[in-house]
């Protein structure tokens, strides 16, 4: 197992897609050490930034494991790619942690800044914290946005987490911002409190279910009927009752929206359409 | 400086040389009889081929489209970039690459003069802002007249000797090199979200049709003594069935030629040679475009080859633009441009096992390789609509082995694979016919005179690959072909070495070739003129031409008109 | 006296090249065809705050220096700096901005221009939609539906409809100019029979004024040109309209997703959107349907609302889903007479239109991470040169507040907020007045930048001031090589 703790406070940002268990596999202490690392717009070596510690287990799957502590809130690009292994944080981490991740698992006792999880294939992430704005999200322009895995929060999330999602399993145990599931395609995602605004905007299919407040319903989604509960995943169901809503219309979509009946009686107005 | 290149094989189809052993003599960036050898660079082509630096007729690499196309993709971006290295700029690629970015990428590949196709005049200067800056290449861009509408009025009203003279005022005035056609009259109509059908139907409100237009350019070219021929994307482009619109488009000029001199190019000819009632039926119509191009002697094409990738469509023609947003749901620009022309973006992916997409394949491909003569036919893939530039190596690999394009044909959608004609296709193209199609051939139906060949007095332009045609056979080891064709041994520039081992060494300034045409009695700017330039356009007349100042190295080329 | 033709001026998006400038001594003493903000712009630019000298920051106070000693600190400033912003960028020439770039990357910096705080969400959704648009003259001679949407060109683009959309003439539609003339007659008539009316019957007690919004739309049957606009609050604008939409705060995105949906015929299940009923917006889309040639500009009203690029994605596709019936386009109004150029040249050079970090040696985009307000919130730069712009008046205060920490150097001709700030000052000349180049209209047309009279003695160019940062940046870096 390799522990990580950086050597200072950060102020620049720096740029480690080179903490991943794939690429530290196999590779002594010292090599690690002379990881390339980017710090504003110096190159140094991870041993720079980095004490790196090797401590020497027989568990096979521990031996994987990279644990780091401390705040790393200006470190981007954490296990970005990876296939394998896992990470273990212990502090606030930077943008883009898992970008594109296709295996493994990265835990966080912490915070963590946008796009975690972005483009994510598979693999879990679990963080113990809040996380900023994208979570899962595409990068500009790309409408390929998660298309497996499992993201699971237990804090709040910023904006647009889950937009262009094709596949996988986003659960927050918190409160979900605005444009929740914007634009997603499949899969699902679960918010236990309250969502901001514009929940499922232009979605095309797929599933999302808010067990809380949401202000209003796009006038582009029309009520479907009332569910007395939902699947969340295999083995996991919640009990209702929920509003179903279909849409957004606007796309010919047809996606599911779920908001609790209880926390939502601003919205009764609608069972006189059905 | 005085360069000599030794014992290469070369290829000069323009001077009669195909794969002789021979030196090169290069001074003060032209080719020259020879150097002092004591004094002069020497480099050892032993073993290698030194061709012509490489001519590319079409592709769009500058202006507003490709930088439209370039600001809505950062998803194109952002996986495929170019470091800043001590002598060059960064950038990004793939399919839109930035402008520096686009010259280091031609000149690895052993290109030395691109022709941007599509030029609206009223955003010129951004087009040439953007040649400017794109570095190691000579270049030059043709303005869109086709729907240009002082162009429709003269032609509605027979004035074609008023026409030459404002074409001769507008491609000067823009700093242009042809005229650029595309869907005529098609772009007009599209202002109201219309299009136009068939080369006989009317303009709406413009009483003229695309064949009229049409001819009517064509004899204008030809009063101007322009170099090149009138450059038409045909009517109908990307419909299935617009084959018969391409051969009347060739016909319909049939009359004006004179001396079997080519007097038309039908550019990116793979989109318009489509068979079939619609997408389902849809098959290639190669074969009888072939058969009417190897009939004539008045007609250049350029392949518009598909390749199978993620690339971006962009052409002025607004109306197909749409129809490929339509199919594909991709986002989709658009931009009009004011009494001239439209223009139209789309990412788009080619898949292998799309049906269409193989077929599309297959047509550029059998163009190619059914025209016997290779001087008709060139190598593009109408960059980026096609497909990058940079897979230039790959389409000749397929040109020069039959066993390249089986590999391929395995790989495709069955149905396609049992409707192409390829497998039917035993000829094999040798490196001089690839010389031609990448070179010889484009500089001489531009007539660039000091392009394209290695004769005294040419241009210092070289492409070394690291090839030699003694040993290799290009049928089979493909790969090896594709790999040198890649990458450069050497490039020379203006008798400069630009890229070595695998390096640009050198970051040049390429030229802007432009036409300065001389018309006997030059286009006025009454104040008539000047009126109706105010009705027509929201600029005011002065501040429309393009000054020489936006030219980083201006190359004006003298035109004699006879008008 | 000299008089200058076709001048472009040098103030809003609309790039209007038709101005005539009359030149005395050296001075511009008359301004023809352009509006109040031109005028004031060639009249007034030459204030008292004009900047003359180069400063640097010696103990705690600017002290006039030469140009040598301004351009080296500036250099040896950025030369050194880990993770430096270039910020600005706007309201200077093209030629001025390739030189800002080369100096980005060549300092491994974040340059970044005043889209940031402006269209630059508009940016981001037409990244993922599209936009279908036109240069502006094809609305002039095409347009019969002219839509506004969250701007108020009246006042911030004064000439913009007369110009090129309601007021203007084209080849295929006729100037709504004279309709619009008659209507405020009738309505200065109007005004004075109610007033005389409530002189008489009610002593003088105002009667709530009329909101258009609950008349019945009677005004969009008319024929020729029609103008909507569609905003939070009735502006300037608003009362020369046909038809006026007063959308709820925030609302703007549901509104355009019920636009979407209707253009559909799609049946809603609520009455109202944003606080406008479904009937009304019915007959809006009906409208819409049915023009020739519509178009809808937006503003920052748009942009910045509750919602922001998701505000702009909405109005995208619906203009892309009208041209499934009609032609329909649509056009940012862009602030900064040169903010379209900076993107443009952004684009071409490295492919991105703002937001670019060079940091790693290449362009990397991804606004939210590279973008100077998002680096400056984060803490992270330690070094800024701001060109042409005025970041501490109108920057997020935090933003502000570091940024007045890094060591700071402004290009700009006046002594504004953030030059008091500054450690280095080097003074320019007006671009567009003083000194020439490219800008790009709003819609993508460049145009020719004047110089049309002489800089006060000793002012340089931006591109002249960049070129010596660049040139002197270099010799440092590579004197650095050298002894290293």
């Amino acid at each position: 197992m390799i522990t990580l703790t950086p050597k200072k406070e950060f102020r620049f940002p720096v740029i480690a897609e080179c903490i991943n268990p794939d690429i530290f596999h196999d590779k002594t202490t010292k090599e690690i050490e002379e990881l390339k690392i980017w710090e504003g717009n110096k190159q140094k070596m991870l041993g720079e930034l980095f004490k790196v510690e090797e401590n020497r287990t027989e568990n096979p799957q521990e031996r994987e494991a990279i644990t780091i502590n401390g705040n790393l809130n200006k470190v981007r690009r954490i296990g970005a790619g990876m296939k394998s292994g896992e990470i273990i944080i212990h502090g606030d981490v930077g943008m883009h942690l898992g970008e594109e991740m296709k295996g493994g698992k990265i835990t966080v006792h912490g915070n963590v800044g946008s796009w975690a999880g972005s483009m994510m294939k598979s693999g879990t992430i679990e963080i113990h914290g809040n996380v900023s704005d994208y979570l899962g999200a595409p990068y500009r322009g790309s409408i390929e946005g998660m298309r497996g895995g499992k993201i699971v929060v237990y804090g709040n999330v910023g904006n647009e987490a889950g937009a262009y999602m094709k596949n996988g399993l986003i659960k927050i145990y918190g409160n979900a911002g605005q444009f929740l599931g914007l634009r997603m395609r499949d899969g699902t995602i679960f918010v236990e409190k309250d969502s901001g605004g514009r929940a499922g905007a232009c979605m095309k299919g797929g599933k999302i279910v808010v067990g809380g407040f949401l202000e209003s319903v796009l006038p582009t989604f029309t009520i479907d009927s009332i569910k007395e509960k939902v699947k969340i995943e295999e083995g996991e169901t919640i009990a209702g009752p929920f509003y179903l809503f279909i849409g957004d219309l606007v796309e010919n979509g047809e996606g599911k929206l779920y908001l609790s009946k209880e926390k939502n009686p601003h919205l009764n107005h609608y069972e006189r359409l059905l | 400086m005085e360069l000599l290149i030794r014992n290469g094989f070369v290829y000069d189809p323009i001077n009669g040389v195909d794969g002789e052993k021979m030196d090169i003599a290069v001074k003060d960036g032209k080719i020259v009889e020879k150097v002092n050898e004591r004094k002069a660079r020497k480099i050892d082509a032993f073993g290698m081929m030194v061709m012509p630096g490489g001519v590319d007729i079409h592709c769009h690499i500058a202006g507003s489209e490709v930088n439209s196309g370039r600001l809505l993709r950062p998803e194109d971006h952002f996986r495929d970039f170019e470091r800043k290295t001590a002598v060059t700029r960064s950038g990004v690629g793939y399919s839109i690459p930035s402008t520096f970015t686009t010259g280091y990428r031609y000149s690895r590949m052993g290109y030395t003069t691109i022709m941007n196709p599509s030029m609206p005049p009223l955003e010129a200067k951004h087009t040439h802002e953007e040649l400017s800056d794109t570095p190691m290449v000579d270049k030059a861009s043709y303005p869109l007249l086709g729907d240009w509408w002082f162009v429709l009025e003269y032609l509605k009203d027979g004035k074609i000797e008023e026409c030459a003279r404002h074409v001769a005022w507008i491609i000067t005035s823009t700093k242009g090199y042809a005229i650029k056609i595309v869907n005529a009259g098609g772009l007009e109509a599209w202002g109201f979200g219309g299009n136009v059908q068939s080369l006989d139907d009317q303009i709406p409100c413009f009483c003229i049709t695309p064949r009229e237009i049409i001819r009517g350019l064509c004899k204008v070219n030809r009063l101007l003594n322009l170099p090149h021929t009138i450059h038409v994307h045909t009517n109908n482009l990307g419909k299935p069935g617009n084959y018969i619109t391409a051969l009347e488009t060739m016909k319909c000029i049939e009359d004006l030629a004179t001396e079997n001199k080519p007097i038309i190019h039908i550019t990116h000819c793979q989109f318009s040679a489509f068979k079939g009632g619609d997408w389902r039926t849809l098959e290639s119509g190669a074969e009888e475009i072939a058969n009417y191009v190897n009939a004539h002697s008045h007609v250049t094409l350029d392949m518009g080859q598909v390749i199978f990738t993620d690339t971006t469509t962009m052409t002025a023609d607004g109306p197909f633009q749409y129809t490929l947003y339509e199919l594909s749901g991709n986002k989709w620009v658009n931009h009009d441009v004011e009494t001239e022309t439209s223009a139209g973006i789309v990412p788009f992916h080619y898949l292998r096992k799309s049906y269409v997409h193989a077929i599309q394949w297959s047509i550029g491909l059998e163009l190619a390789l059914l025209i016997k003569d290779p001087w008709k036919i060139f190598l593009t893939t109408d960059h980026p609509n096609g497909g990058p530039f940079t897979s230039y190596p790959r389409i000749i690999a397929w040109l020069m082995s039959r066993k390249a394009r089986e590999a391929t044909l395995k790989k495709i959608n069955p149905r396609a694979r049992s409707r192409s004609l390829l497998p039917s296709i035993n000829r094999e193209l040798s490196f001089k016919e690839i010389a031609i199609m990448t070179r010889a051939g484009q500089a001489k139906a531009l007539g660039l005179k000091g392009k394209g060949h290695l004769g005294i007095g040419a241009d210092a332009d070289i492409a070394i690959y690291n090839l030699n045609p003694e040993t290799i056979d290009p049928s089979k080891k493909y790969r090896i072909v594709r790999k040198a064709f890649k990458r450069a041994a050497y490039t020379i520039k203006n008798g400069k070495i630009v890229f070595k081992n695998g390096e640009i060494v050198k970051h040049l300034d390429g030229a802007t070739m432009w036409l300065d045409v001389k018309v006997s009695e030059p286009a006025k700017i009454s104040e008539d003129m000047r009126r109706r330039f105010r009705e027509y356009w929201t600029v005011e007349c002065e501040n429309y031409p393009v000054t020489e100042n936006y030219l980083e190295i201006s190359q004006p080329i003298n035109v004699e008109a006879k008008v | 006296m000299t008089v200058v033709k076709a001048v472009t001026c040098p103030v809003c998006g609309s790039l209007c090249d038709d101005i005539e400038l009359t030149v005395e001594d050296g001075r511009i003493v008359k301004v023809k065809n352009g509006c109040a903000l031109c005028e004031s712009k060639f009249l007034g630019y030459n204030s008292e705050h004009r900047l003359l000298k180069p400063l640097i920051r010696k103990k705690e106070e600017l002290v006039k220096v030469s140009w040598k000693e301004a351009v080296g600190r500036a250099a040896e400033i950025l030369a050194e700096a880990n993770y430096p912003i270039l910020y600005g960028w706007s309201s200077t020439s093209c030629e001025a901005i390739s030189l800002g770039l080369e100096l980005a990357e060549e300092v491994g910096g974040v340059i970044d221009n005043t889209s940031v705080v402006c269209h630059g969400p508009s940016i981001l959704s037409i990244q993922e939609v599209g936009i279908p648009s036109c240069t502006l003259g094809q609305i002039r001679h095409r347009a019969d539906l002219v839509v506004y949407w969250g701007s108020n060109p009246w006042s911030a683009h004064p000439r913009h409809i007369e110009r090129y959309t309601a007021f203007s003439e084209g080849r295929f539609e006729r100037s709504a100019w004279k309709g619009y003339l008659n209507k405020i007659k009738a309505s200065i008539v109007r005004k004075k029979i109610e007033s005389a009316i409530r002189r008489v019957f009610f002593k003088g007690k105002p009667s709530a004024p009329s909101n258009i919004r609950n008349e019945p739309p009677s005004t969009l049957q008319k024929e020729g040109r029609k103008l909507i606009i569609i905003d939070v609050r009735k502006t300037r604008s608003a009362e020369i309209a046909d038809y006026f939409i007063q959308v709820e705060p925030n609302k703007d995105y549901e509104l355009l997703q019920a636009f979407r949906a209707l253009i559909r015929d799609q049946e809603i299940d609520v009455d109202t959107v944003a606080g406008v009923p479904v009937e009304y917006l019915e007959e809006v889309a009906d409208l819409m349907i049915r023009c020739d040639f519509g178009v809808l500009f937006f503003g920052l009203g748009l942009t910045m609302s509750s919602g922001k690029l998701r505000n702009i994605d909405a109005a995208l596709s619906l203009v892309r889903d009208l041209n499934m019936w009609t032609k329909f386009v649509i056009m940012p109004m862009r602030g900064h007479f040169n903010v379209t150029g900076a993107n443009t040249v952004f684009t071409w050079q490295t492919g991105y239109p703002y937001a670019v970090d060079f940091s790693l040696g290449y362009p990397q985009y991804n606004p939210g991470e590279t973008s100077v307000v998002d680096v400056l919130l984060r803490k992270e730069s330690d070094a800024a040169l701001i060109i042409a712009s005025d970041p501490v008046a109108n920057f997020p205060k935090a933003a502000a507040e570091h940024l007045v920490k890094n060591l700071l150097i402004v290009i700009d001709p006046h002594m504004n907020a953030t030059a008091q700030l500054a450690d280095v000052v080097l003074p320019s000349s007006f671009v567009g007045i003083e000194a020439g180049g490219t800008a790009y209209r709003m819609d993508h047309v460049p145009l020719p930048l004047k110089k049309v009279v002489d800089p006060p003695r000793g002012i340089l160019s931006d591109e002249e001031i960049l070129r010596r940062i660049l040139a002197e940046v270099r010799k440092i870096k590579k004197r650095r090589a050298e002894e290293s």
